[in-house]
């Protein structure tokens, strides 16, 4: 089902986060190498999370379309967090890779689509889309 | 998506706040019922003369002592209440969607605005400072003092449960006079959990009190004495007949925010796909349970086209709103507060199908989110070709109907929208700026809009509303309301 409300929105925006940053951290305990930057994603996500919801709690009021701001199908967004046990380092990068274009296609989206409505809201958004990109040129270098 | 948890789990037995005591009432009790799912969620008492009398005497006694505190120690005191109600947010929130019915995205925004209104008023020690001119003759200075009244009545309504007391008490203790707060007897949770922080923050026993009730508690309120004023938002009915009336009568200053039937003219040259959206909050926001929601909207032109293609376009975003639960976060409208209002705005449509409306979406067959029963769910409803004089075209139906009409000129718009008795709330969709000062210099309205279909003004400035829409010469919110909470008193002084 397509969600329009702000509320379900951010919803699922949280447990993306939530997902992914549980993610990041059994790869920090599989990948020693790497853990340092892994347990920082997952920190970095939850940090992600306190900026859109600060944004969210801030500028919802009665007068803005809050209800009616969103054309989101969470099904486009489907995070497959699923890694064989004994992976190589190279193949959970391509699983942290498919994980972040999602929630950088989630993130692109739906600052789109809140622009005119939400002033913070899809600014964060964007902000975030912009740290999880540069992220993307870090997880490549373990390919 | 998952219905969010419930925070009034068990039926809640609500007490009056009196003298910073819970008090239990003697009178009649009644139940609150959750609109959405119609199980009790409380028990308010309508409460007795005697215990608003006990209330405006706490008030009363209360006041010197509380006058006497600094602005900047009333102030400190709000911040703590600004505090406390941020950290219960969610809660505040939920709770308003469980008495009232609202979506949980429309809780939230009534609980930001309600906070916007402390954070105003903690900037007193600023707001409430005074003038002063030196040498006004030879040796003789003068200047002006705010100074408090003494005991304010607020009176609430049931559409916004939690906010609207807000936009005159923070006010009203900051300048230092004591309230007693009415909540609607409808919808009293949210209050009460704002007297629990408001304690909480630290007022003084008897600054802040809150009597539940009906009639009794108003016209105790509006007859006691010691009640320098009334601030009040309601029906058009209530505030003009009772409520202004009687405190021209016993002298007491008012503020009655009432009715609407709000006009939204939609020009050719609006920008389409957001004015489509903005009309779904403004017609349909809060089920059309608002004194700012769009009733009629007013196409201009005589392009065929564009009009078929624009109420299409409604039509089509209409159709598709979710109705349930609010606490479901899918759902984008929730029930109306009660089964007698849905009876009413049920017998509208009925009224605009004999006046001969054309209905092109019928919100008496509705299609529910979830397994609740339809006893105060009604589904969004679109007329056209609604005559501005017609019943349905000018009565407050206060439910999510929306009426269109159609005109050649802005003009034409603009007369029919000041035609109507009410003046709350109109608003204009163009990318003309040229139309949009005609229409907001020639509009009847309170508050106007330019392509904003709810027309809410911010905690700093008043709260609007003209013709049968208010009455009263102040308003509520922001500046407005530090001078309606106090006097001016003048001093001219000399030294030999």
């Amino acid at each position: 089902m397509e969600l329009n409300t702000a509320s379900s929105v951010i919803s699922l925006a949280r447990e993306m986060e939530e997902t992914s940053a549980r993610f990041y951290e059994s790869l920090a305990g599989q990948y020693p190498a790497s853990e340092e930057m892994f347990t920082g994603y997952a920190k970095e996500n939850r940090k992600f999370i306190k900026q859109f919801e600060t944004a969210y709690y801030g500028v919802i009021t009665d007068a803005i379309e809050g209800c009616y701001a969103f054309n989101i199908d969470p099904d486009k967004y489907q995070l497959n967090t699923e890694l064989a046990v004994g992976a190589a380092v190279a193949e959970a990068a391509g699983k942290a890779l498919e994980i972040e274009d999602s929630l950088v296609r989630f993130y692109t989206d739906a600052a789109e689509q809140s622009k005119a409505l939400l002033a913070d809201v899809p600014r964060a958004f964007t902000l975030i889309t912009k740290k999880r990109t540069a992220r993307e040129e870090q997880i490549k270098a373990l390919q | 998506m998952a219905v969010l948890e419930e925070p009034v789990k068990e039926i809640k037995d609500v007490k009056n706040y009196i003298n910073g005591e819970w008090v239990e009432s003697k009178g009649e009790i009644v139940d609150v019922v959750n609109p959405a799912n119609c199980k009790t969620i409380g028990r308010v008492p309508i409460s007795t003369k005697e215990e608003i009398d006990a209330a405006v005497a706490a008030a009363q006694e209360a006041w010197p002592d509380w006058r006497r505190t600094t602005p900047l120690a009333r102030s400190r005191i709000l911040f703590r209440l600004k505090d406390l109600l941020e950290e219960n947010f969610e809660e505040i929130s939920r709770i308003q969607t469980q008495e009232h019915g609202k979506c949980i995205d429309e809780s939230r925004g009534e609980t930001r605005r309600g906070i916007e209104n402390v954070e105003v008023a903690c900037g007193i020690p600023t707001l409430m400072q005074g003038y002063y001119s030196e040498d006004i003759a030879h040796g003789i200075d003068e200047w002006v003092i705010p100074t408090p009244l003494g005991v304010f009545g607020i009176i609430g309504p049931f559409n916004f449960p939690w906010m609207i007391p807000l936009w005159s008490a923070p006010y009203a203790v900051a300048t230092g006079n004591c309230v007693v707060i009415k909540p609607s007897s409808e919808v009293p949770l949210s209050q009460m959990k704002l007297a629990e922080l408001a304690e909480e923050a630290g007022f003084p026993p008897g600054v802040w009190n809150v009597v539940n009730g009906g009639r009794t508690v108003v016209n105790g309120m509006l007859d006691h004495p010691d009640i320098v004023g009334i601030t009040f938002v309601g029906s058009t009915p209530t505030g003009r007949d009772v409520i202004y009336k009687r405190c021209g009568e016993t002298g007491k200053r008012v503020i009655a925010q009432c009715g609407a039937k709000n006009f939204m003219t939609i020009m050719p040259d609006c920008n389409v796909d957001r004015t489509v959206t903005a009309m779904m909050t403004s017609f349909f926001g809060n089920t059309g349970q608002r004194c700012l929601a769009a009733a009629n909207a007013v196409i201009v032109g005589d392009d065929d086209a564009f009009y078929r293609n624009f109420v299409d376009r409604v039509l089509a975003l209409t159709s598709n709103i979710k109705v349930g639960y609010g606490l479901d976060e899918s759902v984008q409208m929730g029930p109306i507060r009660d089964k007698a209002k849905k009876e009413k705005a049920l017998r509208y449509i009925e009224t605009g199908l004999k006046e001969g409306a054309k209905l092109l979406l019928d919100g008496r067959k509705v299609d529910i989110i979830g397994d609740y029963p339809d006893t105060c769910f009604i589904g969004p409803t679109i007329f056209e070709d609604v005559r501005p004089d017609s019943r349905v075209g000018s009565e407050e139906i206060f439910g999510p109907v929306m009426s269109i009409m159609r005109v050649k000129t802005l003009e034409e718009a603009i007369e029919i929208s000041n035609a109507n008795s009410f003046g709350n709330g109109h608003s204009i969709f163009t990318s003309s700026g040229k139309s949009a000062r005609e229409y907001h210099y020639n509009i009847l309205s309170g508050n106007v809009g330019i392509n904003i279909g709810i027309v809410a003004p911010m905690a700093f400035f008043p709260f609007s509303g003209m013709k049968e829409s208010f009455y009263g010469v102040l308003h509520t919110q922001g500046k407005e309301a530090v001078r309606f909470f106090t006097e001016s008193k003048v001093i001219i002084q000399r030294w030999f």
